[in-house]
């Protein structure tokens, strides 16, 4: 590429300029969006530091500051409880789907097994598939287990329709990984599950991570079955608790609605700022295994 | 092996085989046992339905439109970034800040941007002097399907961003080499050599888009209810509604199979056209 360059430099003179103007125009363009994608974000944050007035003044930024709202905010919507139910939902379904998806990622990956053609269908269908088609049966069985308005109505979906990702993913990072490992384990005499346990499992670190993180976040963001299942308030997760204070009466007191958001918002920003390395390349490689 | 299969099975095979047969009865759901069988009546009833038309092409609208737009803007922002830069890292990172955001997050900040009186769009265009374009974005059925599908474009534009990188970082480098070699310009470059390299992931982004938009609820829900008069109602918001505030059952399982029958036919559709092409060129 250096040397195409070189030799094609003399022959035009205004490359140079062209190129550079070009790069220009692609650096405004990336500008241009980056400030798109982002703006709402600030500006919610903004919000959430106005009062009334300065919110209809049409005021981008706060000034002065009201900090007010955010003790506020966490009393009109209980945050404190709502953040203590989307911890555990969320965390307790991923770990579970965390775990079946490492079995069953290691069974589709690694194994040789009759059906396995149609376990690997079913969860590319599970990937597909309009969760909307479960609700209503969801909905009529929670109802006659008498599970409605409690933990086990958003675990137990949560971890079902996280099983088809997951395994996705940890079929693809298990079956990458050479079979000289197995070869060797299984010829220093480990059994088939210590092979999976000791050897395979914990080089799929990066893997678990990625559907640790995506499930989480997908988890903590849920709105359908949350709206569904939970119909009372004390079991309500953040993304329906939050809903819940547009019908109360902090209905379009956006400063405290926006402080509310920013509370929401930073577990998730936290997790994603963190591990954003790990969790987008996992991501993009099971894409473009497809 | 065992309890993966089992709940894979438990959550798929039978949530459609109890929809597929509910939406064969009648039922309010508040009797203990389901209404008489029906046949196909809910389906005739829905296709005497002007809403459920009036949702089906929202969601055919919202797929034709979003999905062009995410999958073109995301090309367009991946070859930007997929060159020498300062901080593209940086900046991969926080174009997928939307995507992992929450939809009510989302909503409710687009719906205080949106707001006709003293929102930040309307108050932009009087700002520079197009006050004459302000608008009630959400409460004119004309614009609130377009303001909708911008805020999902909007919040889904990063994920698409962030695959196309990525295949483009996965091309044969030798093969772009030898097209500068040969004097192609960027826009040559791009059109005639990575663009068709980049076909099948193109196809994965647009897919994974489409059903996307299919299905999108959260967005609808919370910023319109599918309102003004239905002109945002889209066959998920539908579902949820005959289910649960007209309390029908059997209608609203009739949606569910129709959704899924559209999804998973995109689906295969896009894999008999995308394999039929390789072998094509094969």
């Amino acid at each position: 590429m250096t040397r195409a360059s070189a030799t094609a430099a003399p022959a035009h003179p205004r490359g140079g300029r062209r190129a550079a103007l070009g790069a220009l125009a692609a650096a405004g363009v990336l500008l241009l969006a980056l400030a798109i994608s982002i703006a709402p974000g600030l500006y919610m944050l903004s919000m959430s530091f106005m009062d009334n007035p300065q919110l209809f003044a049409g005021r981008l930024v706060a000034w002065p500051l009201r900090a007010q709202n955010y003790p506020e905010a966490w009393r009109a919507s209980d945050i404190g409880r709502l953040y203590g139910n989307s911890m555990i939902v969320a965390t307790v379904s991923m770990v579970l789907t965390v775990a079946i998806s490492a079995f069953a990622g290691y069974g589709l990956g690694r194994i040789r097994f009759a059906g396995r053609g149609i376990v690997y269908a079913l969860v590319l269908v599970g990937l597909t598939i309009p969760l909307q088609i479960a609700l209503i049966p969801l909905f009529i069985n929670l109802r006659s287990l008498g599970l409605l308005n409690t933990r086990l109505a958003l675990i137990g979906p949560y971890t079902g329709f996280g099983l088809a990702f997951g395994t996705y993913i940890m079929k693809g990072f298990f079956e990458g990984l050479p079979r000289e490992l197995e070869e060797a384990a299984r010829l220093d005499g480990a059994g088939e599950f210590s092979i999976f346990a000791r050897v395979m499992l914990p080089l799929t670190r990066p893997a678990l991570a990625t559907v640790a993180i995506f499930l989480f976040l997908q988890n903590w963001n849920e709105f359908l079955f949350a709206l569904t299942f939970i119909t009372e308030g004390a079991m309500r997760t953040l993304p329906t608790g939050i809903y819940a204070l547009l019908s109360s009466e902090f209905y379009g007191n956006y400063p405290i609605l926006a402080a509310s958001l920013v509370l929401f918002s930073i577990p998730v920003l936290v997790l994603y700022f963190l591990f954003q390395q790990q969790f987008i390349e996992g991501l993009t490689a099971g894409a473009l295994k497809h | 092996m065992v309890p993966a299969v089992a709940v894979l099975a438990a959550f798929l095979l039978y949530p459609i085989g109890y929809s597929l047969w509910l939406s064969f009865h009648e039922w309010s759901g508040y009797t203990p046992t389901w209404g008489p069988f029906v046949g196909i009546a809910n389906y005739l009833a829905l296709a005497r339905d002007e809403v459920f038309w009036k949702a089906t092409w929202n969601s055919l609208v919202f797929v034709i439109v979003r999905t062009p737009l995410e999958v073109g803007l995301g090309f367009l922002l991946a070859i930007l970034l997929n060159r020498k830069m300062p901080a593209r890292a940086l900046l991969r990172t926080l174009f997928f800040v939307p995507v992992v955001m929450s939809l009510i997050v989302v909503t409710i900040i687009f719906q205080r941007i949106y707001e006709p009186n003293t929102g930040l769009l309307n108050a932009m265009l009087r700002g520079i002097g197009l006050g004459a374009l302000a608008h009630p974005w959400l409460g004119d059925a004309v614009t609130a399907l377009p303001a909708v599908i911008a805020v999902s474009v909007w919040k889904n534009v990063g994920f698409s961003l962030v695959i196309l990188l990525a295949g483009l970082q996965s091309l044969p480098q030798d093969v772009i080499d030898a097209g500068r070699v040969d004097g192609a310009n960027a826009w040559q470059l791009t059109t005639r050599v990575i663009a068709p390299l980049m076909r099948p992931i193109l196809a994965l982004t647009g897919l994974l888009s489409i059903i996307g938009g299919l299905k999108v609820f959260d967005l609808v829900f919370i910023m319109t209810r599918g309102g003004p008069t239905y002109s945002t109602e889209v066959l998920a918001t539908m579902l949820y509604r005959q289910a649960f505030e007209l309390n029908e059952m059997g209608v609203a399982s009739a949606i569910a199979v129709i959704l899924v029958a559209l999804v998973l036919g995109t689906a295969r559709l896009q894999t008999l056209l995308v394999s039929e092409r390789d072998e094509a060129r094969a």
